[in-house]
């Protein structure tokens, strides 16, 4: 890589200049329509601050951290640009690509854009599948195969590899460029019609230079990130260049590893190496997706207003909410997804976790001990003591109903559990002199933290918190499930007889399960009472139980990834959507108010919300029947589907009726 | 593939008797059948003893009472003089004992690699809060473990070693064979059960497999304890054999001896009366 | 102790509504090994389909038919029923349970819950989401047994819902022993691969089982709605449960275990109202806090997780070691 800025820069060859054409477009369209929407608005917003429209912050915090979320965000996009451009194969058509991306990044940020978030990314929810169909019957008419991700495996020669790293920069540099000009056009055009300021104008100019400079050092910096991912075509006897350059190690060894594999297990390992057939699908690709999203998530509350205009607060507050659900469905992933357990009583560990606040943060514990009322502030800092207290009283509750179905099989098992997911609710219906019975528990206390006043109507700080803990969650969960725990959890999920043969303590490696499980959603519940300021029996059944078992399943069992997006597209069904429907319907000028008042003919009674369940009944037995690994499986999950559909009933020998025969051993386990 | 053992063998604790297993009329009733009725057996350190007879004899039934599966309705079974009645099946384990199944019971959607880490789990110690902050302890028995895992599918050869990715289900079964017993040599046992190892291979993979069990206990020193059916690979790989029948054993003693056993050959191939007729009506219909 | 007999006639009347309804999850868990937790919701659905057959009859709150008019309506009301729940049995188990037969057993559960979603809001959208009054048109009268100022008060409804239970299940019983269609029944639950391998078509097998189970969970509405009067969609799901408990209790796949423990379940419910309020100052702190009939429900699934933790089989079920 002895050029810096070469001519081929400048001037790209044909197969350059075609992938650049390529990934150019294809990124540029939604970058753009995003940047119109609001993210010129922003930027704007930072530079002169007198042009902000109403609600926008324009404090001098809040501005620096619109010029961070704005710098990460198009940095990371230019620098994709250049990844992707470098990573490509060639192999597949322009169109076909653009047609992906239109479906994949432009029809969700138009929805996102018209319908607000949520009810935009539900309607995606439709267009993909569809999309899908639509491009599998496409393809089979056209006798189309996918080309095998073997034969695009290349090793690089050290030409090649500059080629590579030449391919980053002049991605990342014409992307910059075409960016910058395509949005000075744009705001010549406002120039002109009066709606942009001077200041602004002079920034589009300076911008206009910036960014494709910017755009050749993120390019470097792309086509080093993808060098990283190739083989090389060396062998490791030049020792130390290789392991700078390089972090997979000999070229040749690991094409010949992977050529030993299955098609399917090779398939899973090649996606991530460049070149790539789909550089948009590679692990590469997706760091920067993830950069995006978190910055996104992170930077939420300030940019909001310049994305949706008013009504951050109620947004931010029904975020928070959909947060908690996600800590539940990671920690019931862990109980059925992991280990295999079938628990249908989740909901009692939630209730026990949200009563653990309740109780103690409020004046409920000291009306019941006959004590004067603790110093309501010196209450809310309990709390940070109390999500761990919290999660370890579920937890011990976790192991404590656990027991009991440590010697059921799968069905018997859900039925206990549900049994004790009835009773808990129950127990703290009736044992009202603790828990308050039907009334519940208010005046509970909002957490403290320093210099920020917490109460049930700032969403903010509970929007950060819920991120906080989701964050923690996540990272323990991939800790666990790669650990040692997690191995005997997949092993007794697969075969217990095999796991105790090796060495496996079924009994303690189950109620490990269900504590961790329990754990989490203690922490889930303590936030809720918290954040809903109080605790009511009737928060508490069987649906919900269900509902989080639906958010494990419809995402995807065993899939962290999965569950998370489970978790919010089971929210946005359940608790938004169709709320949302019926709030439409109300007002006699929008059409679903015709729509409404057509169904109320024939059926009197019907409100969006009735049919909750009827949705989420159809959707549940749908998925089962189509998508049973649910939308993002493990890649584990799926196979074990597929593979139980070929071959019929052969898997689950061990499950057989009490009473009949056995299979192949029967096992107590003392 | 080194030919120095790689010390999978444990030192045995001051020994009562000087048999590894010593079974004491074992027993096992399911309901009003005796499954296994006063079974003795001993096997005696590095010994290869192979347990064979007819099918529905009792000989699973007989590894499932060592191992912990079932639990013997009366009798005793000790290893290195303790007994191990009562016990679960990890708790077998981590005494030194472990096995393989007549079915192969791999962890099919692990990969090879991921199926011979379970077998390490007693040998490993971490626990929730190591795994969870990635203790330098943890991370280092991480590697060493993966070291060591790979050291064991080694014994076969590299071919498992390159494949050690490859998810199980995707094996031939003679390779699966060879998973599942790196699985169980992982546990560092003692004592090694195998049930019908040879069962569904071919001739090839049958030497093969004979050779590879033959290294286990040269190379390994370890003691193994086998079902068979193969009358073959039994008669050249035992050093004793112990022939069970209807839950019984009823005749033991060196290879040689057992074959010409009146007994054995009764309950194989019948009465010399049924043997007798079987023979004419075979004659007849060559006829 | 007269308190007691009384409350043991009560049960015996809820439980045999129980038994009913049991028998459905018993013969289907014993023919698929599925825990069909829709049928609870049949049983609602039951309920008013027989409330709309009366009333399109012309039967509300106030008529009082007598004699033949009321023997047709009852039997038309019941009839149909069952009719209509045994088609909307088979209706679920083919779109719901069939696709996934060989799937592993994760999937016909959520899908058997997600049946029963749907139903609870067919339920809510059919007929509202109030509790709907079932026209008590068979005459109540009361016998009166034993001596009086003491013994039991029997009301008719009573009488009748156990005959017409006890009726049913004989049947029933009939069938299955002495018919070729029982047996084939039988023989699927013990192996479905053997009884295949003997000419025995499954498939139409496990609809027949599906269309007998949902049957008489139609007829179990029917009965449910004249003893006490009312209805609502929220209540198949708990009294589903309380009929599984009960299916668990005797036995699952025993049809007699299924009776028995549909009886039993009922007398434990209506004891349980007789626990003393512990936070009543009569009751000196024993009994429970509101006494056993606001805890009658955790009983009754605390009685469940006993029974599975302790005794699996049942009470009439075989005793064979516990699987893990």
């Amino acid at each position: 890589m002895s050029t810096s800025v070469s001519s081929r820069t400048f001037l790209p060859e044909r197969d350059t200049r075609q992938r650049l054409i390529k990934w150019i477009v294809a990124l540029l369209v939604p970058v753009m329509v995003f940047t119109i929407w609001s993210g010129e608005s922003i930027i704007n917003a930072v530079i002169s601050p007198g042009t902000a429209s109403g609600n926008v912050p324009t404090d001098f915090p809040s501005l620096v951290q619109a010029a961070i979320f704005t710098a990460i965000f198009y940095v990371a996009v230019i620098a994709l640009a250049g990844y992707l451009v470098a990573a490509d194969s060639g192999r597949r058509g322009m169109l076909e690509l653009w047609v992906d991306v239109l479906v994949f990044a432009l029809v969700p940020l138009v929805l996102v854009i018209f319908f607000g978030l949520i009810i935009g990314l539900a309607l995606c929810a439709i267009v993909w599948p569809v999309y899908f169909l639509i491009r599998n019957q496409v393809r089979k008419a056209l006798n189309y195969t996918a080309p095998s991700p073997l034969e695009g495996l290349k090793l690089l020669d050290a030409e090649q590899r500059v080629l590579v790293m030449e391919r980053a920069i002049a991605g990342g540099f014409w992307f910059g460029l075409a960016f910058a000009v395509v949005s000075l056009i744009v705001d010549l055009v406002f120039f002109i019609s009066g709606s942009l300021t001077t200041t602004l104008l002079i920034w589009a100019i300076v911008r206009t230079i910036l960014l494709p400079i910017a755009g050749y050092f993120l390019g470097r910096l792309s086509g080093w990130i993808a060098l990283r991912r190739t083989l090389p075509a060396r062998d490791s006897s030049n020792g130390n260049s290789q392991s700078s350059t390089n972090g997979i190690g000999n070229g040749r060894s690991k094409r010949r590893r992977l050529e030993v594999l299955s098609t399917s297990r090779a398939k899973e390992e090649v996606k991530d190496l460049v070149p790539n057939d789909l550089p948009l699908r590679s692990a590469g690709a997706q760091r920067f997706y993830l950069i995006i999203l978190v910055a996104f998530v992170l930077f939420y509350p300030l940019i909001d207003p310049f994305l949706f205009g008013f009504g951050t607060d109620g947004r931010l507050a029904g975020y928070g909410d959909a947060g908690y659900y996600v800590i539940l469905a990671l920690g019931l992933n862990i109980v059925v997804g992991f280990a295999g357990l079938l628990d249908l009583g989740y909901v009692a560990f939630f209730a026990i976790g949200s009563y653990a606040w309740g109780i103690l943060g409020s004046t409920q514990l000291t009306n019941v001990l006959n004590l004067a009322p603790v110093n309501p502030h010196l209450l809310s800092w309990l709390f940070w003591p109390m999500l761990l207290g919290g999660a370890l009283i579920a937890a011990f509750w976790g192991v404590l109903l656990g027991a009991p179905t440590l010697r059921l099989r799968g069905d018997y098992l859900a039925i206990v559990t549900l049994g004790f997911g009835e009773i808990v609710p129950i127990v703290f219906l009736e044992l009202d002199k603790y828990s308050n019975g039907p009334n519940g528990i208010v005046g509970v206390q909002s957490p403290a933290f320093f210099g920020l006043q917490w109460s049930v109507i700032t969403p903010t700080p509970y929007y950060y918190l819920i991120l906080a803990l989701i964050a923690i969650t996540i990272f323990a969960n991939f800790r666990l499930r790669d650990s040692r725990l997690g191995r005997a959890w997949i092993a007794i999920r697969e075969d217990e007889i095999a796991a105790s043969s090796s060495g496996i303590n079924l009994v303690n490696t189950k109620l490990f399960a269900f504590g961790a499980g329990a754990f989490f959603s203690g922490i889930a519940g303590a936030y809720h009472a918290a954040k809903l300021g109080g605790v009511s029996p009737d928060n508490f059944n069987f649906t919900d139980s269900v509902v989080f078992l639906a958010m494990v399943v419809i995402g995807g069992i065993g899939s962290i990834p999965g569950v998370i997006v489970g978790a919010l597209s089971v929210y946005a069904v359940n608790l938004f959507i169709l709320a949302q429907l019926d709030t439409l319907a109300a007002d006699p000028t929008n059409f679903m108010f015709t729509v409404k008042n057509s169904i109320i003919h024939v059926i009197p009674g019907f409100t969006f919300g009735n049919i909750r369940n009827l949705v989420f009944g159809i959707i549940l037995v749908v998925i089962m029947i189509f998508r049973p690994e649910g939308l993002i499986p493990s890649a584990r999950r799926r196979r074990e589907l597929r593979h139980a559909e070929d071959e019929g009933p052969g898997g689950d020998v061990l499950d057989v009726v009490p009473g009949a025969p056995g299979f192949e051993t029967e096992v107590r386990v003392e | 593939m080194s030919a120095k053992p790689v010390g999978l063998v444990g030192e045995p604790v001051e020994p009562v008797s000087s048999a590894l297993l010593d079974l004491s009329k074992v027993t096992k009733h399911f309901g009003g059948l005796a499954a296994v009725q006063d079974v003795d057996l001993q096997v005696n350190p590095t010994e290869i003893v192979s347990i064979i007879g007819p099918n529905g004899a009792g000989k699973t039934t007989v590894f499932n009472l060592i191992t912990g599966i079932y639990r013997a309705t009366s009798g005793d079974v000790r290893l290195e003089g303790r007994s191990l009645v009562g016990l679960s099946p990890d708790q077998v384990v981590k005494r030194g004992i472990t096995r393989t199944f007549q079915n192969i019971r791999l962890f099919n959607n692990m990969t090879v690699l991921e199926n011979v880490l379970v077998g390490l789990h007693t040998q490993l110690k971490a626990n929730v809060l190591g795994s969870l902050f990635h203790t330098p302890a943890v991370l280092r028995e991480e590697i060493d473990a993966r070291k060591r895992a790979i050291d064991l599918l080694s014994f076969f050869g590299s071919e498992l070693v390159v494949r050690q990715e490859e998810y199980v289900i995707n094996l031939s079964y003679a390779e699966k064979r060879r998973v599942e017993i790196a699985r169980a040599l992982a546990a560092k046992p003692k004592l090694l059960l195998l049930d019908e190892p040879t069962a569904g291979m071919n001739e090839a993979e049958t030497l093969e497999a004979v050779k590879y069990v033959r290294r286990l206990r040269d190379e390994l020193g370890l003691t193994i304890l086998l079902i068979e059916h193969k009358l073959a690979v039994t008669m050249g790989i035992s050093d004793r054999i112990a022939v069970l029948d209807y839950g019984r054993k009823i005749a033991e003693g060196l290879p040689e001896e057992v074959r010409r056993d009146e007994r054995v050959i009764e309950a194989y191939l019948g009465k010399p009366s049924t043997r007798g007729e079987i023979a004419q009506v075979d004659e007849k219909a060559t006829e | 102790m007269s308190l007691f007999l009384q409350e043991l006639v009560v049960g015996l009347a809820t439980g045999s509504i129980y038994a009913l309804i049991a028998l459905g999850y018993t013969m289907v868990y014993g023919i698929i090994e599925l825990i069909n937790f829709a049928h609870g919701d049949i049983f609602m659905i039951g309920t008013m389909i027989s409330v709309t057959i009366l009333s399109a009859l012309g039967i509300t709150a106030e008529s009082h038919p007598t004699g033949f008019t009321l023997i047709g309506v009852m039997v038309a009301a019941c009839l149909g029923s069952m009719l209509l729940c045994a088609i909307l049995g088979v209706v679920i188990e083919r779109i719901a349970y069939r696709p996934l037969r060989n799937a592993p057993r994760l999937a016909p559960l959520i899908s058997a819950i997600g049946v029963s979603l749907i139903l609870q809001d067919v339920g809510k959208l059919w007929k509202g989401i109030n509790f709907i009054s079932f026209p008590q048109i068979f005459p109540k009268t009361s016998y009166h047994l034993g001596p009086a100022g003491n013994g039991v008060d029997i009301s008719s409804v009573y009488i009748l819902v156990i005959i017409v239970a006890v009726a049913l299940m004989i049947g029933l019983q009939f069938m299955v022993t002495r018919t070729r269609i029982g047996r084939a029944m039988r023989a699927v639950a013990q192996d479905r691969e053997a009884a295949a391998l003997m000419g025995v078509n499954v498939d139409q097998i496990i609809t027949v089982t599906f269309f007998i189970g949902a049957s008489l969970a139609g007829a179990a509405g029917f009965i449910y709605g004249l003893q006490y009067g009312s209805t609502i969609f929220s209540i198949g799901f708990t009294l589903g449960l309380f009929a599984f408990t009960a299916a668990v209790l005797g036995g699952i796949g025993n049809l007699v275990g299924a009776m028995l423990g549909g009886v039993l379940i009922g007398i434990i419910e209506a004891l349980a109202s007789l626990i003393p309020d512990s936070t009543a100052p009569a009751s000196h702190g024993f009994g429970l806090p509101h006494g056993g009939a606001a805890w009658h429900e955790a009983i009754i699934f605390a009685v469940l997780i006993l029974i599975l933790v302790f005794r699996p089989s049942g009470l009439l079920g075989s005793q064979t070691p516990e699987k893990v």
